[in-house]
C-alpha cells in the first residue's frame, strides 16, 4: 500500500499547522518523522488520516484520491492511525477493544445477529482466535480480561498498537509509539514492527526517541514549523547542520 | 388494594420499557437523550389517533406508535453525528418540547389542549374489573420480557461491543474503520420505537392523552430510574424504574405521616423524595443498585 502526501497544508487561524509537506511512504516502506513539539507532525497525521481536512494539497493511497474522504472510510482501505495519548476503550475489557477492532464483522449489523446467529457466533470465535494472538505476540495475555481503563501507561500503548493490527491494515501510521514506554519495551516493540514489517505492513512513524527510531526506519524525514527541512537516510539526515539546529539544538 | 397495585404495576412496566431504551441510549451508547418523553408522546398520541379516529384494529396503533416514533429518531440520529454531549442533550430536550408543542397547536389532528378522550382499554371485552387488569399486566410482561430479551441480545453482541466502544472513544472507533453514524442511527431507532410503544400502552391504560401528560418531568423520571439502578445495565433499567415507582407511590402515604402537608404540595413532596434518594444515591452508590458500566 502506496501512500503519497503532496503539498499538504492547514492553517489555524495565522498559524500554519501544516505547511505544504510532501512525502511518500513506499508499499512495505519504513518511515520516520522527527521534529521539536510544535512541529506539526500530529496535525500531518491528523490531515492523512482523515480526522481534519487540509486547506489544500492531496493525499493519496494506492492511487487513488482520498483527500476527502472520512476518516473510517480510510481506515477500512486499510490505513489505520493510532493516537499519540492512547485511547482505548476504557470500559471494555483488553480482549473485547482487540476483537472490536476486527473488521467487517456480521455480528455488528443487526440483520447479521437476528438472522444469521450462527454465522455470528463462527466469525466471534475467529476474532476470539486472532485477538488472542495478537495479545500473544504483544505479551498481553496476562491483562487480557482487566477493563483498558485499568492498564499502565506502556499497556495502553501496546493494546493501541494492537487495535490497529486487527483491523488489518497494510500501512499502520503510528503516533510516539515509544512514549512512555519502558526501554526493555521498546526494543520489544521496535521487534514487533520489524517482525510485521517483514510480512509488508508499511510504517509512518513520529517518534521522539531518536535512536530508537533511526535504528529502525529507512527513510527520516525532519519537520519544523509544518515543513519538512530534511529527508533521506536517517543518518545523513541526523549529520544535516539544519537538522542540528532545528532539532538537536531545540532538544540539548 | 388489588386495583392499586395493579395500576402500580402497570404504570411501572410501562416505565421500564422507557427505562430499557434510555439504557441503550444514553448506557451503553453515550448518547446524552433528554428528550426521551418526545419519543413517548409520539407513541401515545399515534395510538391514540389511530383507534379513536380511525376503524383500524388496536394492534395497528401500536405498530404505528413504534413506526412512528422510530421515524422521528432517525433525524435526530443524524444531528448527533455532529453534535457532541451536551449539545446533543439540548437538542434532544428540545425535541420532545417542540413535539409536545406540536400536539398542543394542531389541533385539527390532537384537539390541542383538551386533548383525545375516549381511547379504547386493552382487554375491554373481560369487563372493568380485576380480569381485564391482570390481561393488559400479562401482555405488559410479555412485552417487556421481549425487551429485555432483545436488549440483551444486542448488548451482549459484537454490535453491543461497538456501541459501547463509541460510547468510550468515538475517534478510536472511527480510527478503526467503523462508522459511529450507523450504530449510532440504529440505537436511537430501536429505543424511540419501545419507547413508542410504551407511548400505545400508556395512551389505552390511561384512555385520554393530553400535551401535560409529556412534560420534560417524564424523561427525567427515566433518567433518575436508570441511575438508581445502575447505567448502563440490563437489569439496572428493571430494577430502577421499580425503584422510582416505590419512592413515588411509596410519598403518597406519607400524608398519612404528615397531615400539614395539603394535595397540592404533596405532589412537590414526591418529586422531592425522589430527588432526594437520587442525592443519596449519587453520594452512597453511584454506580447504582445493580452496578453500572464502569465496574465490571
Amino acid at each position: 500500500m502506496t501512500l503519497a502526501v503532496a503539498d499538504l497544508a492547514i492553517a489555524f487561524g495565522g498559524f500554519r499547522a501544516v505547511d505544504g509537506v510532501s512525502l511518500a511512504v513506499p508499499s512495505g516502506g519504513l518511515v520516520g518523522i522527527i521534529g521539536p513539539n510544535g512541529a506539526g507532525k500530529s496535525t500531518l497525521f491528523s490531515l492523512v488520516s482523515g480526522f481534519l481536512a487540509p486547506d489544500s494539497g492531496t493525499v493519496t493511497l494506492d492511487g487513488a484520491n482520498i483527500t476527502r474522504a472520512p476518516a473510517h472510510e480510510r481506515a477500512r482501505r486499510g490505513m489505520v492511525r493510532t493516537f499519540q495519548v492512547p485511547r482505548e476503550f476504557a470500559h471494555l475489557t483488553v480482549r473485547e477493544n482487540l476483537m472490536a477492532a476486527a473488521p467487517g464483522q456480521a455480528g455488528e449489523t443487526l440483520r447479521g445477529l437476528f438472522l444469521r446467529p450462527g454465522c455470528v457466533r463462527a466469525e466471534e470465535r475467529a476474532v476470539a482466535e486472532a485477538a488472542a494472538e495478537t495479545m500473544a505476540f504483544l505479551r498481553l495475555d496476562a491483562v487480557a480480561d482487566l477493563p483498558a481503563g485499568r492498564l499502565s501507561g506502556g499497556q495502553r500503548k501496546l493494546l493501541e498498537l494492537g487495535r490497529a493490527l486487527m483491523a488489518r491494515p497494510r500501512l499502520i501510521l503510528l503516533d510516539e509509539p515509544f512514549a512512555g514506554v519502558n526501554p526493555v519495551l521498546v526494543e520489544a516493540l521496535s521487534g514487533h514492527i520489524r517482525a510485521l514489517n517483514a510480512r509488508g505492513i508499511g510504517f509512518l512513524i513520529i517518534e521522539h526517541d531518536l535512536p530508537a527510531l533511526t535504528r529502525l526506519v529507512s527513510t527520516l524525514h525532519v519537520m519544523d514549523r509544518g515543513r519538512i527541512i530534511a529527508s533521506g537516510e536517517p543518518q545523513a539526515v541526523l549529520a544535516d547542520a539544519r537538522v542540528r539546529e532545528a532539532y538537536l539544538g531545540a532538544v540539548g | 388494594m388489588e386495583a392499586y397495585l395493579a395500576a402500580i404495576a402497570t404504570v411501572a412496566l410501562i416505565y421500564v420499557l422507557l427505562s430499557l431504551g434510555l439504557t441503550l441510549h444514553y448506557g451503553l451508547t453515550g448518547l446524552i437523550n433528554f428528550g426521551h418523553v418526545g419519543f413517548f408522546c409520539i407513541g401515545a398520541y399515534a395510538a391514540a389517533i389511530l383507534s379513536t379516529k380511525t376503524g383500524l384494529p388496536v394492534a395497528a396503533g401500536f405498530v404505528a406508535a413504534a413506526a412512528l416514533a422510530g421515524l422521528a429518531a432517525w433525524p435526530i440520529g443524524l444531528v448527533s453525528l455532529r453534535l457532541r454531549d451536551d449539545y446533543f442533550a439540548i437538542v434532544t430536550l428540545g425535541f420532545s418540547e417542540t413535539v409536545r408543542l406540536v400536539v398542543t397547536s394542531e389541533r385539527w389532528l390532537t384537539n390541542g389542549v383538551q386533548g383525545i378522550p375516549g381511547i379504547p382499554r386493552l382487554f375491554d371485552g373481560l369487563g372493568v374489573g380485576m380480569a381485564s387488569a391482570i390481561a393488559l399486566l400479562a401482555l405488559l410482561l410479555a412485552v417487556n420480557a421481549a425487551a429485555v430479551a432483545l436488549f440483551l441480545r444486542l448488548a451482549r453482541s459484537p454490535f453491543g461491543r461497538m456501541i459501547e466502544a463509541i460510547r468510550d472513544n468515538e475517534e478510536a472507533v472511527r480510527a478503526l474503520g467503523k462508522d459511529p453514524a450507523r450504530f449510532k442511527i440504529r440505537v436511537l431507532v430501536i429505543g424511540a420505537a419501545v419507547a413508542g410503544v410504551a407511548g400505545a400502552f400508556y395512551a389505552h391504560y390511561i384512555g385520554y392523552v393530553v400535551p401535560d401528560q409529556f412534560v420534560p418531568l417524564i424523561t427525567f423520571y427515566v433518567w433518575m430510574a436508570i441511575i438508581m439502578g445502575g447505567v448502563g445495565r440490563i437489569s439496572g433499567a428493571v430494577v430502577g424504574t421499580v425503584l422510582l415507582m416505590l419512592f413515588l407511590e411509596g410519598s403518597r402515604f406519607l400524608r398519612d405521616a404528615l397531615p400539614f402537608i395539603s394535595a397540592v404540595d404533596m405532589a412537590s413532596v414526591r418529586i422531592g423524595a425522589v430527588g432526594l434518594a437520587l442525592i443519596l444515591f449519587t453520594i452512597y452508590r453511584p454506580q447504582g443498585l445493580m452496578g453500572d458500566y464502569t465496574r465490571r
